[in-house]
């Protein structure tokens, strides 16, 4: 599926305003203004001036929560997103009840009490983010993510993902029975992405702290449905099509 | 499983469908496809009504469906073919028509064959005049008939290591409705 833009010339601004470059000055700004996080059950929240503001809204991280206060803005991040900043770009510090800054183990203890699946959600969400796609909740589209080319006002998102584990330990549960693949690839035709899975094999790493996120070893792979009633003239080979049904 | 209610079965069961083929039985009698449906029905067919209903649905298509480890050519020949299914080897001493004049000429398409996931269904070639029994080249892709679920990525893996540049793809039969999927591995680009 080739890459939506939403309009003219927004592919060029895009190519001209490189998401890695973005996400570079977020967290030189993060680093530079000694930002923390307050821990706030599943989220994190933020307070930010207008400047980081910006650079939160243009990098895709962190919803902006609307409040009453005029010269500062508070972000609300999902746990993927803090720990993101927090362990991979070591650009944010996370303060819990007790006042005191949270350790990536603890954060990473924590959220995964929050979260049972985090370990395999987390190492999904960095490495579609590590190569500069943004990675945002799928939620409202029965998935784990959906991933942008680029900032979504700029770009319909492609790809619609399930952050799934291999082996006797898969808590997801997602695509165990036909039903489920026939419902998420469907929906996922409906809005015009393409189902990705990222699977994700631990190796036999217990997930007891974030250093066994490098062990972890991740494949990605399309599932879509082919409709036999529209390939047959292709002679180079079947297409992928949603099938009406 | 059985070998001599098998042959027929399912090319016949399509052919009377489409009005192309009448089927007697030991006294000359015309079947009707109520009776003919009745008689196959009955013992181990169970599982050869998916087989059938994927095949009707593609030959209906237009695309050309072949038996996988079985060999295209060579009329009233006994041919011990070699076949790629982890399930054993195969007796096949048949050959494909793409168009039965009668049922004698017509083969033991389906004979043993099985639904398995580790074992491929049939090769598939896309509607296109330049299919040779002769020399039918690689299918455009090779079909499996997922039974119980979706396959997992150690199944696809060991897949793609059978078939190495040919796709496969699986399908799904449930309710009458056929279904097709592919699992194809990827890598999203590194963006700028």
């Amino acid at each position: 599926m080739m890459p939506r833009w939403k309009g003219k010339g927004l592919q060029a601004k895009a190519n001209a305003d490189p998401m890695s470059k973005i996400v570079s000055q977020l967290q030189s700004s993060l680093i530079q203004f000694e930002t923390r996080g307050l821990l706030s059950s599943c989220s994190v929240l933020v307070e930010v001036d207008a400047e980081l503001a910006d650079l939160l809204n243009r990098s895709c991280f962190g919803r902006p929560r609307i409040t009453a206060q005029e010269d500062k803005q508070w972000f609300q991040l999902d746990m993927e997103e803090a720990f993101y900043l927090c362990f991979s770009l070591k650009c944010l510090k996370v303060i819990g009840e007790d006042g005191s800054i949270k350790s990536n183990e603890e954060l990473w203890d924590y959220f995964k009490s929050k979260k049972l699946v985090f370990p395999v959600s987390y190492k999904v969400y960095s490495h579609l983010r590590h190569k500069n796609w943004v990675v945002r909740s799928g939620l409202q589209y029965g998935v784990d993510f959906v991933a942008y080319r680029h900032h979504p006002a700029l770009v319909h998102s492609e790809y619609a993902v399930l952050a799934l584990s291999e082996g006797d330990n898969d808590l997801n549960g997602r695509l165990r029975v036909w039903s489920d693949v026939h419902c998420t690839v469907r929906l996922c035709g409906s809005v015009a992405k393409t189902l990705l899975t990222v699977i994700v094999n631990s190796n036999n790493q217990v997930a007891n702290s974030p250093s066994c996120l490098e062990h972890y070893t991740v494949e990605e792979r399309t599932i879509t449905r082919w409709n036999p009633e529209r390939s047959r003239e292709d002679q180079t080979g079947p297409k992928n099509g949603t099938k009406k049904v | 499983m059985a070998t001599h209610i098998a042959p027929l079965r399912k090319l016949c069961r399509f052919l009377i469908e489409i009005g192309a083929l009448h089927v007697l039985d030991g006294n000359d009698i015309h079947l009707s496809l109520k009776e003919l449906y009745e008689k196959l029905s009955n013992g181990k067919s169970g599982c050869y009504w998916e087989l059938f209903e994927v095949y009707k649905h593609l030959r209906s298509l237009g695309y050309v469906v072949g038996r996988h480890g079985i060999p295209w050519s060579v009329k009233g020949q006994h041919i011990k073919s070699g076949t790629c299914s982890l399930e054993g080897s195969q007796e096949s001493n048949e050959m494909l028509e793409m168009e039965p004049k009668d049922e004698n000429s017509v083969i033991e398409l389906f004979n043993n064959m099985q639904i398995t996931d580790v074992s491929p269904a049939f090769n598939v070639y896309l509607p296109n005049s330049k299919f040779r029994k002769s020399s039918p080249g690689d299918p455009s892709f090779v079909l499996y008939i997922s039974r119980c679920s979706p396959p997992s990525r150690v199944e696809i893996e060991a897949l793609e290591r059978k078939h190495g540049a040919i796709p496969f793809k699986f399908c799904h039969v449930e309710n009458g409705r056929v279904s097709f999927f592919s699992f194809a591995k990827t890598e999203l680009p590194v963006l700028p």
